[in-house]
C-alpha cells in the first residue's frame, strides 16, 4: 500500500512538473505574441483541469483550488474569446497572475517532493484571481455571469431530476452495483473513475457504468454524491472480481448489488435499449458541459507525447551501465581467451565480431541514456529574462543556440544555479540601464543575451554573452583593492587576471545591492558549482561591447584526464588539473627547515616536498631525490611538490568510487579520491591533491 | 505472480517446520589451521590469485582492492584479523567474495573446504576474549570444531 502511494506521488510530481513547465512555455510564447491563440487557451484549460483533478485526488487541496479558479478564468476566455480585446495593462496583469500561479504551484510541488507540508494560506491568491475575474466581468458586461448562473441552474435541475434510481439509463444488465463514497471525500467523480479503472483492470472494459462521463465532467460529482455510482454487469462471473476491485478502492462508504428487474423484460428489446442508453448518456454530456467534450478532444495529443518518453530512476540507469560494462569486459575475456590460442576457428571469429559490434552498440546506447538535452535548463532562462526585464524596465531578448546539445543528467542539474546567476548578472549589470545609452553607443535598442552550448571533444562549452556595457577593468581593480583581495601590486595585473577577480569570493561591482544581484556571492558560487563538476569558468569582456562568460565542463563526471605515475609497484593517477609542473631537481636545490623537512624553491616561493613512498609506506628503490621526479601539485590554496618514481603517461580514466567498506577507515582523508581500472585490468588509485596535503600535514 | 512466490515460500517454511529443524548451509574454510564457516547466503564466489592493489593508510588486515570484472572489491586477511601469523606458503591466494548487506568484500583464506549442511544448533558463543568476529561454534561430523564467522561484525570494522 505504502509503495503504491509512493509511486502515485512520484507519478503526480512528474506529471504536474511537466505540465507546469508546459504552461510556462505556452505563457512565454503567448506573451511574445501578445495574444492567446485558441489552442493556447484550450491547452492551458486542459493543464489546469488535469492539475486540479490529480491534486484533489492526492488531497493537495490548495493546489487544486487555485487550479480550479484558473480553470474558471480560462473557461471564460474560451466562452468569449476576449483576450484579443484586452488593454495592455489588463494583459500584463493577466500574465503576471498566471506566472505567479505557476510559481506558487511549483513551490508547493517542490514542498511535496521534500515531504514538507504544503501551505494552506491561499486566500490572497484566490482573491487576486477572483478580482481579476470580476474585472473581466465588469468589462464584459454580464452575459457571462448569467451564463454561469444558468449553468448552475441546469446543474441543479439535472441533479434533481436524476435523484432517483429510475433515472439511470435503461439497461439489460442483470447486475447493477451501486457505490456510495465517503461523505465529503471530495472529487467523487474522479474517485468513481478510479473505481471504474480498477474494475476494468480485473474484468476488462466489457462493462457499463453510469454516469458515463465521470472522467471529464465534474458536475457528475453531485449526482454521485446524491445517488451513487452505478456499475452494470452482464455476466455473473464478473461480479466477484468487481466486488474485490471495489473493496480495494479508497474512500468507499458502501456498495450494494441490486438485481435488475428490467433485465428479463427487456431482453428481447436489447438492441433498442442499448441504443437509448447510449443516447441518454450522450445527451447528458452535450447538455451538461461543453468543456468536458472539448477537453476530450484536447487530451489525445499529450497522451501520445507521454508514450514516447518515460521517466526512469537514475539508479536503474547506473545499474544498467555497470552491467553493460561487465558484459563488455566479459566479451573480451571470452573472445581473447588463452584457450583459443593457435586454433583456427572461422565461424567463431565471425560470431565474435558480430558480438563485439552488438556490445559496442549496447554500450553506446546505455551511455546515451543518461544524456539529456540542455534545453530544459536553457528554457528556464526565458522566464528570468522576462521577469527581470519587466522589473528593471529593460527590453532584452534571449537567443538560444544549440539547446539540443546533450550532457549527463547530473551535470545538467548542477549547472542550473550557475546559469541563473550569470543570466541575472547579465540582466542587472550587463545590459545598459536605459535604451538611450544603447542607441547612443550605436547598438540596437533591444538588448540581447545569447546562450550557446556546444561539444568539443570530451568537454561541453556553454557561453553566456550579452551585448551590454561590458566590464570596466579599472573599476574592478579599484573595487578589489578596496575589498583587499589583491595578492600582488596593482600594475602587475593583466586584463585576464582582473576579470578573474570577478569570480573571487566577496566581490561585487555594483555599488548598491538589488533584489537580483549585488551581494557579491553570485559569481564565486558559480565558480564553486562549476568546479564541483570538474569544469572551469572564464570571463571575457570588452568595455562597451559586452561580456562573455564561458563554462567548460567535462561531458561526464566519471571521466578525468589523469597523469599516471608509479611509486614502487603501485600506480597512482593525479588529475591533470591539479598539476602545475613537473621537474627533476638536484640534491643542492633541496632546503631543510628546522625540523629537517625537505623544501624546494619554485618561482620565488618555498614548497614542501611530499615523498609519496614515505607517506604511503611503499617499498621502492628510488629514494634519491635526483633519481625520481617532482610533481608540483596545487589544489585550492594548498601547493606542494610530490616526489614519485616516474611518469607513466597521460591517460583519460574512468573514476570508480571506492567500495563502501573502506569508508570507515577514513580513507577519503588519506589522499585517495577513488580508483580506476587501467587497460590491463590493474587498479590505479586516483589521488586527491587537497586531502593528500592534509594527510601529509598530519603525518608530520 | 507475487502471491505465487508467497505460496512457494510458505510451502518451504511449512516443510522446514515439519522437519522441526532448520538446515543452514555453511561454506567452510581453513585459516591458520582452524576451520571457519560462513553462511552460504553471503558467499558470492571463490577466486584464486587475484592481483591485489595495496591501499595507503589502512589497517594492515586490509590488503587492498581487486578488480573483479569491473567492480572494485576490498580484500581483508582473515589471519591478520584473528591475530595469527601471516601465511608463509602463499603460492596460491584463495579469496572468498562475500556480499553482506549489499556490501561486497573479499576475505583471504588458506584453503576452502566444502559446503556443509548444518542443523540449527550452532551455539555456545565462546568466551569473548581473543575470539573476535566469531558468533558461534559447533562440532563437525569428523569431530573437528567449526567457528562461525560473524559477517555483520566483519563489515562493521569493530
Amino acid at each position: 500500500m505504502n509503495n503504491g502511494m509512493d509511486s502515485m506521488i512520484d507519478m503526480y510530481l512528474f506529471e504536474t512538473n511537466s505540465l507546469l513547465e508546459q504552461l510556462e512555455n505556452i505563457m512565454l510564447e503567448a506573451e511574445k505574441a501578445k495574444a492567446f491563440t485558441s489552442e493556447d487557451i484550450d491547452e492551458i484549460f486542459r493543464i489546469m483541469h488535469t492539475i486540479k483533478g490529480s491534486s484533489a485526488m492526492m488531497e493537495f487541496d490548495s493546489i487544486s483550488k487555485i487550479a480550479h479558479r484558473i480553470e474558471d478564468l480560462f473557461f471564460i476566455f474560451r466562452q468569449n474569446n476576449t483576450t484579443d480585446t484586452f488593454s495592455d495593462a489588463m494583459r500584463k496583469e493577466l500574465f503576471n497572475l498566471i506566472f505567479k500561479t505557476n510559481d506558487f504551484m511549483r513551490t508547493e510541488v517542490a514542498k511535496i517532493e521534500q515531504n514538507e507540508p504544503i501551505s494552506d494560506n491561499i486566500d490572497n491568491f484566490i482573491n487576486d484571481i477572483n478580482t481579476f475575474i470580476e474585472k473581466l466581468d465588469a468589462g464584459e458586461a454580464s452575459p457571462l455571469e448569467t451564463a454561469e448562473s444558468k449553468k448552475s441552474d441546469d446543474k441543479n435541475t439535472v441533479a434533481q431530476s436524476n435523484a432517483s434510481l429510475q433515472s439511470i439509463p435503461a439497461t439489460t444488465s442483470p447486475y447493477i452495483i451501486k457505490i456510495l463514497f465517503d461523505d465529503g471525500c471530495g472529487m467523487e467523480h474522479l474517485r468513481a473513475f478510479m473505481v471504474k479503472s480498477a474494475i476494468a483492470d480485473h474484468i476488462g472494459n466489457n462493462f457499463k457504468f453510469f454516469p458515463e462521463d465521470v472522467e471529464t465532467n465534474s458536475e457528475t460529482c453531485n449526482y454521485i454524491i446524491d445517488n451513487g455510482f452505478f456499475i452494470f454487469l452482464d455476466d455473473e462471473t464478473q461480479v466477484d472480481p468487481t466486488v474485490t476491485a471495489i473493496k480495494s478502492s479508497l474512500n468507499i462508504a458502501s456498495f450494494e448489488i441490486i438485481p435488475n428487474p428490467a433485465a428479463e423484460e427487456t431482453q428481447h428489446k436489447e438492441a433498442e435499449s442499448v441504443a437509448t442508453a447510449t443516447e441518454t448518456a450522450a445527451g447528458n454530456t452535450t447538455n451538461q458541459s461543453k468543456p468536458s467534450k472539448k477537453s476530450n478532444h484536447a487530451s489525445p495529443a499529450p497522451q501520445q507525447a507521454k508514450q514516447s518518453i518515460i521517466s526512469v530512476n537514475l539508479s536503474k540507469l547506473d545499474n544498467l551501465m555497470a552491467i553493460v560494462g561487465e558484459i563488455v569486459i566479459t566479451e573480451s575475456m571470452v573472445t581473447s581467451s588463452p584457450d583459443l590460442k593457435g586454433l583456427k576457428l572461422d565461424n567463431f571469429t565471425k560470431s565474435t565480431r558480430q558480438l563485439r559490434k552488438l556490445t559496442d552498440e549496447l554500450q553506446d546506447i546505455a551511455m546515451s541514456m543518461r544524456m539529456v538535452p540542455i534545453s530544459g535548463v536553457f528554457n528556464k532562462m526565458n522566464r528570468i529574462v522576462r521577469d527581470m526585464g519587466q522589473n528593471l524596465n529593460k527590453d532584452v531578448r534571449l537567443t538560444i543556440i544549440g539547446e539540443n546539445t546533450e550532457l549527463d543528467k547530473t551535470i545538467v542539474d548542477s549547472i542550473n544555479d550557475p546559469l541563473i546567476h550569470i543570466v541575472r548578472n547579465a540582466m542587472d549589470h550587463g545590459i545598459e540601464e536605459n535604451s538611450q545609452d544603447r542607441i547612443a553607443a550605436g547598438k540596437d535598442s533591444q538588448g540581447e543575451i545569447t546562450l550557446e552550448a556546444k561539444h568539443t571533444g570530451s568537454d561541453i562549452i556553454i557561453t553566456i554573452s550579452d551585448d551590454g556595457a561590458g566590464v570596466n577593468a579599472d573599476k574592478v581593480l579599484e573595487k578589489a583593492k578596496r575589498n583587499g583581495i589583491l595578492t600582488k601590486p596593482e600594475n602587475e595585473y593583466t586584463k585576464r587576471e582582473i576579470l578573474a577577480l570577478l569570480l573571487a569570493p566577496g566581490f561585487s561591482t555594483n555599488e548598491t545591492v538589488t533584489e537580483y544581484s549585488g551581494r557579491g556571492v553570485g559569481m564565486d558560487v558559480v565558480k564553486q558549482n562549476i568546479e564541483k563538476v570538474g569544469g572551469i569558468v572564464f570571463i571575457e569582456s570588452e568595455l562597451g561591447q559586452g561580456t562573455c562568460i564561458t563554462l567548460k565542463i567535462p561531458l561526464t563526471l566519471a571521466i578525468v584526464d589523469g597523469m599516471e605515475i608509479s611509486v614502487g609497484k603501485s600506480t597512482f593517477t593525479i588529475p591533470i588539473t591539479n598539476i602545475r609542473q613537473s621537474f627533476k631537481c638536484s640534491r643542492e636545490e633541496v632546503i631543510y627547515d628546522s625540523l629537517g623537512n625537505e623544501l624546494i624553491e619554485r618561482m620565488g616561493d618555498y614548497y614542501p616536498i611530499v615523498r609519496l613512498h614515505n607517506l604511503y609506506n611503499i617499498e621502492t628503490e628510488i629514494t634519491d631525490i635526483e633519481e625520481g621526479i617532482l610533481v608540483w601539485v596545487e589544489a585550492s590554496d594548498k601547493s606542494y611538490c610530490l616526489f614519485v618514481d616516474k611518469f607513466i603517461g597521460e591517460q583519460q580514466v574512468v573514476v570508480k568510487p571506492l567500495p563502501p567498506y573502506l569508508n570507515s577507515f577514513n580513507i577519503k582523508n588519506s589522499g585517495v579520491a577513488g580508483c580506476t581500472i587501467l587497460g590491463d585490468g590493474n587498479i590505479s588509485i586516483i589521488l586527491d591533491a587537497l586531502s593528500l596535503h592534509t594527510a601529509f600535514m598530519n603525518s608530520l | 505472480m507475487k502471491t505465487e512466490n508467497n505460496n512457494v515460500m510458505m510451502d518451504e517454511e511449512y516443510n522446514l517446520a515439519d522437519a522441526e529443524e532448520i538446515i543452514n548451509k555453511y561454506l567452510t574454510f581453513i585459516s591458520a589451521d582452524l576451520v571457519y564457516g560462513i553462511p552460504i547466503e553471503n558467499v558470492v564466489e571463490i577466486i584464486t590469485s587475484p592481483s591485489i592493489t595495496a591501499l595507503p593508510m589502512v589497517p594492515p588486515y586490509v590488503l587492498g582492492v581487486i578488480n573483479l570484472r569491473g567492480q572494485i572489491v576490498p580484500i581483508i586477511d582473515i589471519r591478520q584479523i584473528m591475530d595469527k601469523p601471516a601465511n608463509e606458503n602463499n603460492s596460491i591466494l584463495c579469496v572468498i567474495i562475500l556480499e553482506i548487506d549489499s556490501i561486497s568484500i573479499g576475505v583471504l583464506v588458506d584453503t576452502v573446504l566444502q559446503v556443509i549442511n548444518m542443523p540449527n544448533k550452532i551455539s555456545a558463543p565462546p568466551s569473548k576474549n581473543n575470539l573476535s568476529f566469531i558468533n558461534g561454534m559447533t562440532n563437525l561430523n569428523d569431530g573437528s570444531v567449526m567457528y562461525s564467522l560473524d559477517c555483520d561484525l566483519l563489515i562493521s570494522n569493530k
